[in-house]
């Protein structure tokens, strides 16, 4: 098992992460598929292929979260963009809450395990 | 221009004859936008079959799409709506009601009865054995089988009152599952 159960369980992880990063890089500004999968890929461990990254923007827009529209670019035909509804950015809250407290707790199980056994 | 390379329309017809389970504006979206990420792709100097490769087999990608867009939505439905709540209340109201009503009267009113028919018994028997019944009291039965009779007339109508009260409780059970509260169902 070794490597591939530790890829299996970060490819996991990153699936709902990727959600919650996704909506935090439109949060300010409404962007364009290429420049999401490019943001990701510099981020090291959250870089998604882009048969992932492509799908899951549909499935966001399907689910309310994210719309879509036409914008010009400077240079060839109009492009898709992608922002933020209200809904989204409702999810984006509850989100951010909901992995902090994750993160707090998951730190805490690592430094130390058995703090409810000590007390 | 880029887009007249025979790889690149290959690759996107053939992603729209796999989309087969997406709507057709859907299906054309999609395929619109993978044509923009190999433009984007291209404009910034990546070689087109590093483009292609990046993007995985057409069936691959086309099973991501499928499963994200028919899998998922079905997994975090949108809250029920208003009058799918109100239809759910009659429903439960139609057929629990009657059951309910029937359960509760029965139930509790031999809960009731027995426990004060009971403890009358109870008293009357101590009364009787004292010689002390009151004269306009009549007893039948001797002192102690009113005693005995008493108790499990007693405990019998507890039984029944408790028996009423873990119904009721059921009930609310059921229907706090069936109609979650507000809170629960954005949440």
């Amino acid at each position: 098992m070794g490597i591939h159960a530790t890829s299996d369980w970060s490819s996991q992880l990153k699936r709902g992460v990727l959600e919650l990063c996704i909506l935090q890089l439109l949060r300010e500004e409404p962007s364009y598929g290429y420049e999401i999968v490019t943001t990701l890929d510099t981020l090291g461990p959250l870089a998604a292929g882009e048969n992932t990254v492509y799908p899951l923007l549909r499935r966001l827009k399907a689910d309310g979260v994210l719309e879509t529209f036409l914008r010009e670019s400077p240079n060839g035909p109009a492009r898709q963009y992608y922002r933020l509804t209200p809904d989204g950015r409702k999810r984006l809250t509850a989100l951010t809450k909901e992995w902090q407290s994750m993160a707090n707790a998951v730190t805490e199980c690592l430094d130390n395990p058995r703090k409810g056994d000590s007390k | 221009m880029t887009m007249d390379h025979p790889l690149v329309n290959r690759y996107l017809s053939d992603l729209n004859g796999a989309l087969t389970q997406l709507a057709p504006t859907e299906r054309a979206e999609v395929v619109t936008e993978i044509r923009q990420h190999i433009e984007d792709a291209t404009a910034a100097g990546r070689p087109i079959d590093e483009i292609l490769q990046a993007l995985g087999s057409v069936d691959a990608l086309a099973r991501a799409y499928q499963l994200e867009l028919l899998v998922t939505p079905r997994a975090n439905a949108p809250a029920q709506p208003r009058s799918d709540r109100w239809l759910k209340i009659l429903g439960l109201l139609a057929l629990g009601s009657l059951p309910t009503f029937i359960i509760v009267i029965v139930l509790g009113t031999i809960g009731l009865s027995f426990t004060l028919t009971g403890i009358a018994l109870v008293a009357a028997g101590i009364a009787d054995s004292a010689g002390a019944l009151p004269i306009w009291v009549r007893n039948d039965l001797e002192p102690w089988l009113a005693i005995v009779a008493g108790v499990a007339l007693t405990i019998l109508g507890l039984l029944s009152s408790w028996g009423t009260i873990a119904y009721l409780r059921f009930v609310v059970r059921l229907v706090r599952r069936v109609v979650p509260a507000r809170s629960t169902v954005i949440a």
